[in-house]
């Protein structure tokens, strides 16, 4: 790289080719702007999950000393039939999590950032959002809970299935609390997709009217690739919260009956907080680790360099 | 136009649908506690009980020495967790660090820590340096909580606004500290208030942090006083419990209700 | 002041990573002294830093402490955790830290023998010997906090399990409490026909509670085996047990476990008949202005084999300890020395609507002073609750085996076979 500065010219020629390299005068200030961000968060999250790190290659039960036992946990895990059941539920999160929150985001986004009033129409989306954890779960107990409210409601209406044990049975109650987490979680994507479309310059959408484009081709070669920064957003952040799927499961059924609605999240917690095992939840919880970061590195990388290409 | 009609109509359905448990919730909690019958969720009920049960919630849990630290921490947390996320997108997008994807990554690999198996390890520390049970702690944790999303969005967004911005006014002689504050962030104003709404309900509502973080009334977060209502050793009766939900939901919903204006501003592109 | 906190901020990270290695070698390294007392003293009016998992008993903490601090001097500051098991978490890993709690509540069984082979907890063997002299605590008792021949802690609360009912839901169908455990069956079975469900049952936490009566009625012996680990889960007397619990789900004796609505709520509104809990539960159910002896009562559950000489009552009792290391152990001490006394028994007892392990105390609600009389008698067997009785892992693995059993009743040998293949390799370790 030329190391002659290269003042910069509003001809985007030169940002191009100066891009790869950086530009030698920004280097420092871009650290010193960057800086803070990684110092606070390796101190406070990155120091306290290497000491997990650590515990998952010992026997430590809170009390005294670590053990070093190099790869027992990990071997202790991995031969754990209820690890699959985990699994196949987490696999079904972030399945259902990137479906139905995600989708139902978007669509009300599209279907409000232009209109009158369109703020006011999202905010019954955002409410649940809103709503303190506590109300929110024992409410949605009292709907799926059997005979609860859903059954009763379904019942006055005729609608068959209204006996079904909501909770009880797997993989149905893993299926009814993604529905309780979409109910809170679009209204907040929603929010997101909004403040991308509002960011969406005026122009392209301007010529692509003239051009007479509307509606669904409107959507499909204007609004969507633009929209692209946000839903990277979206679509990563719904990766990493649907791996790490917690407070709705522990809240309604702990995982149960019979560790039927387990989720990688739950069983850390449970080796860890229940029995008490920090070094076997420690190495689940560096394997959760592992996987959402290989999976939202997979994600972002295709997504943030595509773009780059533009 | 069909549309203009179609539109508002099946919003207004899919709104209603989804404040169905809000109803329940509000119906519910307006219960005098030995009416609460779960054959009746839901018949609707009127009357003060409500105001009663959240008086109930107010005294018993002591809400009152909790709500002040609360709102301290959540409006702090988030505002500098959200200059700090900015500062990193900025750094990243327009100052275009090097090897910026992986500091990026870096950061966002925050988010991806259970936050579950960091409480122990952040406890300890914490007693060790004495930010155990001070307002600086729990200011500082919830601080770094927001970051990693902050960067995300706001790296993102700054990605939509057009580099010859930044050229531009470089060539003005302006600073780039100048240019982060005087352009990019006026620019980024309704990123800055969604991350910062969503950052300030989570902090709002966390319970783990702030229960492990600190032990006395005064620097306890207002969740972990709610909580101690719900518990298998006599714990409240179900409509105080939703009554105190309700009451703690309350800042949370105006603040939504207050920056939704936000939201709708500059918009010209009209119908299509 | 403010000085060394920004410092400490700043040195945050560092000492972060010191404490994590620190942790590594030594799990609780320097104590200084560790004397009680500041400099050996005692003080005789203060503060003692006080820590539950109970949250929701606070207010009654606040009345205890408040005459605690008429009577000697010093209240507690009270902090409650609603989850146990991050609780549990807490005050092992604050062991380790200056923020000892002086004061906190835990359970017995396993989870203190953990902390007295740690050498966490202040040993109490002095205050048991002077209260059981003077009657203040019955001899009984002393057996769960005696580990290594030495006592540790002393009881926060005793609680027997009975059966709860509503009175109206009797009356209505001309009910009486039962004298047999055929009577109980009978009541259950007019309750069924009726469509009202006779009992609670839950899948999550408390789906132990039938299979423990039913074992501790038909074989209290093979039960308390089943916690040594002398007896096996597969063992023919177990199997029957939990046979006899899926008959009684068959036949429509049990609610559905998956009810997210408060026990007490369900007796209250006579959607079912009969809870069985402990007597923690009477304060519970007096919340909802239900009146013991009017609207509610309870009684000892009959044995299920008759030819038992002794009633099975099980017995769960959590205790109060202090941390050995804490500066003010010593107070720490006296305060549990003023606890086991009958004046704090009674404030204590009246103030939760409970049963004190106090022979002293003055228990206002007649229907529990009875019972804690009865139990302290000759024709009652004390059996320790299953939560306490059993070794962690195995309990875990138990209460999911029961809590999916519950939920589908069916063939029991798989679920016994797994809490066994647990109990097994729990017991192998010991």
């Amino acid at each position: 790289m030329s190391s002659t500065s290269v003042q910069v010219d509003p001809d985007s020629g030169v940002v191009r080719r100066t891009r790869s390299g950086g530009r030698p005068s920004y280097r420092w200030s871009a650290k010193g702007f960057v800086a803070p961000g990684v110092f606070i968060v390796a101190g406070l999250l990155y120091l306290p999950f290497l000491w997990t790190t650590f515990l998952s290659f010992t026997r430590y039960r809170g009390l005294g000393s670590p053990e070093w036992i190099g790869l027992d946990n990990y071997v202790a895990m991995f031969s754990d039939p209820a690890l699959l059941t985990s699994l196949r539920n987490t696999a079904f999160w972030v399945v259902g999590t990137i479906a139905v929150p995600v989708g139902i985001g978007l669509l009300i986004a599209v279907l409000t950032y232009n209109m009158r009033f369109g703020a006011w129409f999202r905010l019954p989306f955002l409410i649940p959002y809103a709503i303190s954890g506590v109300a929110v779960g024992v409410i949605w107990s009292f709907i799926l809970q059997s005979g609860g409210a859903l059954s009763q409601a379904m019942d006055t209406f005729g609608l068959p299935g209204a006996d079904s044990r909501w909770l009880l049975d797997a993989p149905l109650n893993t299926f009814v609390m993604i529905g309780a987490a979409a109910w809170q979680a679009s209204g907040v994507n929603a929010l997101l997709f909004v403040i991308g479309l509002q960011s969406i310059p005026k122009e392209p959408v301007e010529a692509a009217r003239v051009d007479g484009a509307s509606g669904w081709t409107m959507f499909r070669h204007i609004l969507w690739p633009m929209l692209r920064p946000l839903t990277t957003v979206v679509v990563g952040l719904s990766i990493v919260a649907s791996l790490k799927t917690f407070d709705v499961v522990w809240v309604m059924t702990q995982g149960g009956p019979g560790r039927s609605s387990e989720t990688l999240a739950i069983t850390m917690y449970r080796e860890t907080f229940v029995q008490s095992e920090y070094g076997l939840g420690g190495a689940v919880s560096v394997f959760l680790t592992v996987v959402t970061l290989t999976a939202s590195i997979a994600y972002l990388r295709r997504q943030l360099s595509e773009r780059k290409a533009l | 136009m069909v549309n203009k009609v179609i539109r508002p109509v099946f919003l207004s359905v899919l709104g209603l649908l989804w404040l169905v448990p809000v109803y329940l919730l509000i119906a519910n909690a307006s219960k005098l506690p030995g009416d609460y019958s779960s054959a009746e969720v839901w018949k609707p009920a009127f009357g003060g009980a409500l105001l009663d049960n959240m008086r109930d919630v107010w005294e018993r849990a002591d809400l009152g020495s909790t709500v002040m630290s609360t709102l301290i921490y959540s409006v702090t947390g988030p505002l500098v967790g959200v200059l700090i996320g900015a500062s990193v997108g900025f750094a990243i997008v327009a100052l275009r660090l090097r090897h910026g994807f992986w500091w990026f990554v870096f950061i966002f690999g925050g988010t991806v820590f259970p936050l579950q198996m960091l409480l122990m390890p952040l406890f300890v520390g914490y007693a060790e340096t004495g930010l155990y049970d001070t307002r600086i702690g729990l200011i500082l944790v919830y601080t770094v909580i927001s970051v990693p999303f902050s960067a995300f969005v706001m790296r993102n967004f700054f990605t939509g606004i057009a580099h010859h911005v930044f050229e531009a006014a470089v060539v003005d002689g302006a600073s780039t500290w100048r240019i982060f504050w005087r352009i990019y962030l006026p620019m980024s104003k309704s990123a800055m208030v969604a991350v910062f709404i969503l950052q300030a309900t989570f902090i709002w509502n966390d319970l783990l942090l702030g229960l492990t973080l600190s032990q006395s009334n005064d620097v306890r977060p207002v969740m972990t006083a709610l909580t101690a209502l719900q518990s298998t050793y006599g714990g409240s009766a179900m409509p105080v419990v939703l009554a105190g939900g309700l009451l703690v939901s309350i800042p949370t919903v105006v603040l939504f209700l207050a920056t939704q204006r936000i939201f709708s501003r500059g918009l010209a592109l009209g119908q299509f | 002041m403010k000085h060394t906190r920004m410092l400490a901020i700043a040195g945050l990270a560092g000492a972060l990573a010191l404490s994590a290695c620190g942790g590594g070698d030594d799990g609780n390294g320097s104590s200084d002294d560790g004397g009680p007392g500041t400099n050996g003293t005692v003080a005789d009016s203060g503060t003692l830093k006080f820590y539950t998992d109970k949250a929701a008993w606070e207010p009654q903490f606040d009345q205890v402490s408040a005459a605690s601090e008429d009577q000697i001097g010093f209240d507690l500051d009270f902090t409650g955790y609603s989850d146990a098991d991050t609780y549990s978490a807490f005050i092992k890993q604050s062991f380790r830290t200056a923020e000892k709690p002086t004061l906190f509540t835990w359970h017995t069984g396993d989870a203190l023998a953990e902390l007295v082979d740690e050498g966490m907890v202040a040993s109490t063997g002095d205050l048991w010997a002077e209260a059981i002299a003077n009657g203040d605590v019955p001899e009984d008792l002393q057996q769960y906090y005696t580990y290594n021949g030495d006592q540790y802690c002393v009881p926060l609360n005793v609680a027997y399990w009975v059966l709860y009912y509503n009175k109206h839901v009797f009356a209505d169908h001309g009910l009486e409490p039962p004298q047999t455990w055929d009577d109980l069956m009978h009541i259950a079975e007019t309750l069924a026909d009726e469509g009202i469900p006779a009992f609670y049952q839950t899948n999550i936490l408390f789906s132990f509670v039938w299979f423990q009566t039913l074992l501790a009625g038909s074989d209290p012996d093979l039960y308390e085996a089943l916690g040594t680990g002398e007896a096996s889960y597969t063992d023919p007397g177990v199997v029957a047990v939990m046979e006899q619990w899926g008959d009684m789900i068959e036949a429509g004796y049990f609610s559905d476990p998956g009810l997210a609505d408060d026990p007490q709520v369900l007796l209250n509104n006579g959607d079912l008949a009969m809870l069985n809990f402990g007597t923690f539960f009477t304060g519970s159910l007096n919340a909802l202005d239900m009146t013991s002896g009017e609207d509610y009562d309870f009684f000892v559950i009959p044995n299920v084999n008759p030819d038992l000489p002794q009633t099975s009552l099980i017995v769960e009792t959590g205790p109060l300890c202090a941390a050995e290391e804490a500066d003010d152990r010593a107070e720490a001490v006296a305060y549990m020395d003023w606890w086991l006394g009958a004046d704090a028994q009674t404030e204590w007892a009246n103030a939760r609507g409970d049963v004190s392990f106090n022979p002293n105390a003055e228990i206002r609600d007649e229907r529990l002073a009875d019972l804690g009389e009865e139990a302290n008698a000759g024709d009652i067997r004390l059996i320790e609750r299953y939560f306490e009785a059993t070794p962690q892992p195995v309990l875990t693995a138990a209460l999911d085996g029961f809590g999916a059993f519950v939920t589908n009743p069916g063939d029991p040998m798989p679920i016994l076979e797994n809490i066994q293949a647990e109990a097994d390799a729990y017991w192998a370790n010991q």
